[in-house]
């Protein structure tokens, strides 16, 4: 064989298909025995041109389109494009709308937070958490489906308002499933706090300082659980927040502990608010009339989606269609806290420290098309399509 | 510090039934809101076709037979549809919904997710066009 010995590297790779996440994507570790040395992600498996398909939509419809960037996060996505095609068409969105937007947006929250808390015991090996808070998931899961009739992509949302209603049996039913789910989510705090076996997969492990996740620009609670004090519900409140306002929740340890503490944090932060919302639900109107031509203009719209902030950019050209749309979302910005915590621990601690960012793989792909020259054509969406089966051809 | 602190919750759940429903033998009651087969009334539809316009993922078509009789017919196609209720919002006559009791809605085979809405005469005329029946009735002479 060769005649010189050069010291090389013993790189892993992961995926993209593989049995750690339900999602595709590519990560190479090199290793030196069991000790990460380097981290490399590669994404992008799971395009779907949502963005240029919106071009070719109208504004109404794109509310569903956009609602379906992400499974989990759905009401999210439909508040953040909503609250933007509203500040374009310069229209108010009436109190009541806007608390059950709210009250929506925390179900999801919950829902949220108790399935990644699922899948990081089951990443851990912790399946017996992994089953019990998915069992316990079911309750807002059911609250989600009573009220919008819906399981998973709720469509609550409508330009300029909401679809449903909130009334009193649903109201009871709410605070009946709070009440349940607060008490269950103090034990899963103590169980993610005090079990040994457990802390021996969290503690210390994948820590992030303040320093890293200021630099690398961590969202949401990764961003939080290091420290970050930035949470847009508290920062640039929208919906009801301003009236119904919630704590942020933050940590200075940034390990992955620190993110199990800060997420169930949250939740008892969002049972606190679902229950004064309920309360105070503000009487009034549900929608408002929006045109369906929205005037020329330029806008930005950013709401907080359980896993940090969510970024909007709208552009109309005074169409029925939007112009142009970009859909920033938090899974994209917490890549980098992954690639540089992963270096020095070992290869057995990979999973957990990727599900510790809760990522989403399929919201975040996005495409860019590099042109040399002077080159002025613009991709139609039938051109995206032909180039996305030639190239997995 | 503990050790086995989920132990409590496995000995307690070998007291309890599984969690899981008994779905096919067992039949849930749905929610009251619960958004199901979409259902459409000629008799009070005007036509306007804000339905078919608003779909998210075009599951509506319209045919017009006749519009100053208000004559009219809805082809819903059911595997396109996604429940969203936009429909039902974008309605000014309320003549489509959501219905909560019809949510069972598997299938082996495509045929029963074309689903024709309309008078029984109507209907009839769109399936089997005469030869020189005057309503058009290609896809494109749906209400704008």
């Amino acid at each position: 064989m060769g005649a010189e010995k050069k010291p090389e590297k013993f790189v892993v790779s992961i995926g993209p298909q593989h049995p750690a996440l339900k999602e595709p994507g590519h990560f190479e570790f090199a290793v030196e025995g069991e000790i990460v040395t380097s981290a490399t992600a590669r994404l992008g498996f799971v395009h779907r041109g949502m963005e240029k398909g919106t071009e070719s939509r109208t504004w109404v419809q794109n509310l569903y389109l956009m609602e379906r960037v992400c499974g989990i996060c759905s009401a999210v996505h439909a508040m953040a494009y909503a609250q933007g095609v509203e500040k374009l068409a310069k229209v108010e969105v009436p109190p009541r709308a806007r608390a059950i937007r709210q009250l929506i947006a925390e179900l999801e929250r919950i829902h949220s937070h108790l399935l990644w808390l699922g899948v990081a015991a089951h990443e851990g090996g912790f399946d017996t958490l992994f089953m019990l808070s998915w069992r316990d998931r079911e309750t807002v899961m059911d609250l989600l489906e009573a009220i919008t009739g819906n399981r998973v992509n709720y469509s609550a949302n409508v330009l300029g308002g909401v679809k449903i209603d909130i009334d009193e049996v649903k109201s009871a039913a709410i605070l009946k499933g709070m009440d349940f789910l607060e008490e269950r989510t103090r034990h899963y705090m103590k169980v993610v706090t005090e079990d040994e076996t457990f802390l021996g997969r969290t503690r210390k492990i994948g820590t992030m300082t303040l320093e890293q996740a200021l630099r690398l620009g961590s969202v949401g609670p990764t961003g939080r659980a290091s420290g970050v004090p930035y949470d847009v519900r508290v920062d640039a409140p929208y919906a009801a927040y301003q009236d119904f306002p919630v704590n942020i929740v933050t940590d200075t340890a940034g390990d992955l502990e620190a993110r199990f503490v800060v997420r169930i944090k949250e939740l008892y932060e969002s049972y606190r608010v679902i229950r004064e919302l309920v309360d105070h639900m503000p009487a009034g109107e549900l929608t408002t009339r929006i045109p369906r031509r929205i005037q020329e203009g330029e806008v930005v719209s950013r709401v907080e989606a359980p896993r940090g902030e969510l970024f909007y950019f709208l552009k109309s050209n005074g169409t029925d269609m939007p112009e142009r749309i970009k859909v920033r979302t938090p899974s994209l910005c917490n890549w980098g806290s992954i690639l540089a915590t992963a270096v020095g621990h070992r290869l057995a601690d990979m999973p957990m420290i990727l599900a510790g960012i809760d990522p989403c793989f399929s919201c975040n792909d996005r495409m860019i098309l590099v042109k040399r020259g002077n080159d002025q054509t613009v991709w139609t969406w039938e051109d995206l399509r032909r180039y996305g089966i030639e190239y997995y051809k | 510090m503990t050790i086995g602190s989920m132990l409590g919750d496995i000995v307690n759940s070998f007291f309890k039934r599984p969690a899981t429903g008994r779905y096919p033998f067992v039949r849930t009651e749905a929610p009251e809101d619960l958004r199901g087969k979409v259902v459409w009334n000629p008799e009070t539809c005007t036509g306007c076709g804000l339905c078919v316009k608003d779909c998210p993922s075009q599951a509506l078509e319209l045919f017009t037979l006749d519009k100053a009789a208000k004559r009219y017919v809805m082809l819903y196609h059911m595997d396109c549809c996604t429940y969203c209720a936009q429909c039902e919002v974008s309605c000014r006559s309320k003549s489509i919904y959501l219905t909560n009791d019809e949510w069972e809605l598997a299938s082996t085979s495509r045929t029963p997710f074309e689903v024709y809405y309309g008078r029984e005469e109507d209907v009839q005329k769109v399936l089997e066009p005469e030869p020189q029946g005057e309503p058009d009735l290609s896809p494109e002479s749906k209400t704008e």
